[in-house]
């Protein structure tokens, strides 16, 4: 199970790739919003890390998502063992 | 995002789609006389406007008004694009009629509260008709798609803006709401019934289309309707829409209709990335 400063590593890169520019400065407090990242970009990052994490999270749980921090909140609790689903 | 080169063209000609389309506009339209007609002049309570709700509430009536304005601009543009397709071209038409209440209705009510001037409002029809709206999307298949998230997403903010207008007492303008918000649903529906057929042709095209649509999707009124960004600060501030309520009651509302999976648009995207990196190396 990934920790968290190599999860918030993973969204990083992740966001870099998919928007095509680098967060060199974020904090789990930032806002998705601050990042410049629209909604569908954002379901893209989540769809990415879901898949390298070889996890899944609920729709109804992304329109949560705030700030990098609820992101990694939600990851973090799929990612544990009782969270795994069969992907 | 190119279409992909497997996407069915919209051909005059294609009989099986244009009687699905003939068939779905019929029981449209059916059911709009039966259940949906109303009349902006006799069918308002004006005699219940509350002339002393908040300047905010007057605003998001006038910004309404103003987007439903152009619709001079979305019938022509918006209908030749679908032109070739029977059902969806008259189904434009019967659009434009329902859509042309809304501003009517809206009109009527800043005048007869009080609240606008009559020469306010025709200077800012004025300034409006300076601008035109173009077509955000180049194919009958996105502005169709665009259609889905675009009515649901009216329809969500009207029904969040007749519950202020109920809060703040105006019986009238929550009337209003409430008529346009039903029109956009039953409009979003058609739409949302077209793409079913468009993704049972080509499921593969159709998700790129769709995943293209909701990436580069903007309401209407941005860039044309003046002081737009003003605007939509009071909207959201009223009616507490944010990119939250955008997704939970727009754009996952939308592919849950369309039997569309997320996992299935993020593939879709994926695949459509590496077809442009593959076209560009070479």
């Amino acid at each position: 199970m990934a920790g968290r400063t190599e999860l918030l590593g993973i969204f990083q890169k992740t966001a870099a790739e998919i928007v095509e520019r680098e967060f060199p400065n974020i904090s789990e407090k930032t806002a998705i919003s601050e990042l410049g990242i629209d909604s569908l970009g954002m379901l893209e990052i989540v769809g990415s890390m879901e898949r390298q994490l070889k996890i899944q999270l609920p729709d109804e749980a992304l329109a949560t998502i705030q700030t990098v921090e609820d992101l990694l909140n939600l990851v973090e609790k799929k990612s544990g063992p009782a969270g795994r689903s069969a992907v | 995002m190119s279409p992909s080169p497997s996407a069915r063209p919209c051909v005059p000609g294609d009989t099986a789609r244009q009687a699905r389309l003939y068939e779905m506009y019929k029981t449209f339209f059916d059911k709009a006389e039966e259940e949906r007609r109303w009349n902006p002049f006799r069918d308002i309570p004006y005699e219940k406007i509350n002339a002393g709700v908040p300047d905010s509430l007057i605003v998001v009536a006038e910004t309404f008004c103003c987007v439903e304005s152009y619709l001079p601009d979305y019938v022509s543009k918006g209908i030749n694009v679908v032109r070739p397709y029977f059902g969806q071209a008259w189904f434009s038409a019967n659009w434009a009629y329902e859509e042309s209440k809304h501003s009517v209705a809206l009109l009527e009510y800043l005048l007869r509260s009080g609240r606008r001037t009559p020469e306010a409002m025709w200077d800012l029809q004025t300034r409006l008709m300076r601008v035109e709206w173009e077509l955000p999307f180049e194919t009958a298949r996105r502005m169709t798609i665009y259609g889905c998230f675009q009515e649901m997403a009216t329809f969500v903010i009207y029904v969040k803006q007749e519950q202020t207008a109920k809060t703040q007492g105006d019986e009238c303008l929550a009337t209003i709401f409430r008529l346009n918000a039903r029109d956009e649903i039953a409009h979003c529906r058609f739409y949302e019934d077209v793409v079913k057929v468009l993704l049972e042709e080509d499921r593969e095209g159709t998700l790129r289309d769709i995943a293209h649509v909701a990436k580069h999707f903007q309401m209407p009124g941005v860039g044309i309707v003046p002081d737009y960004d003003a605007r939509v600060k009071i909207m959201r501030e009223e009616g507490k829409v944010d990119r939250a309520v955008f997704l939970q009651k727009v754009f996952f509302p939308v592919l849950k209709y369309l039997e569309v999976t997320r996992q299935e648009l993020q593939q879709a995207v994926l695949s459509d990335r590496e077809e442009r990196r593959t076209h560009a190396a070479e």
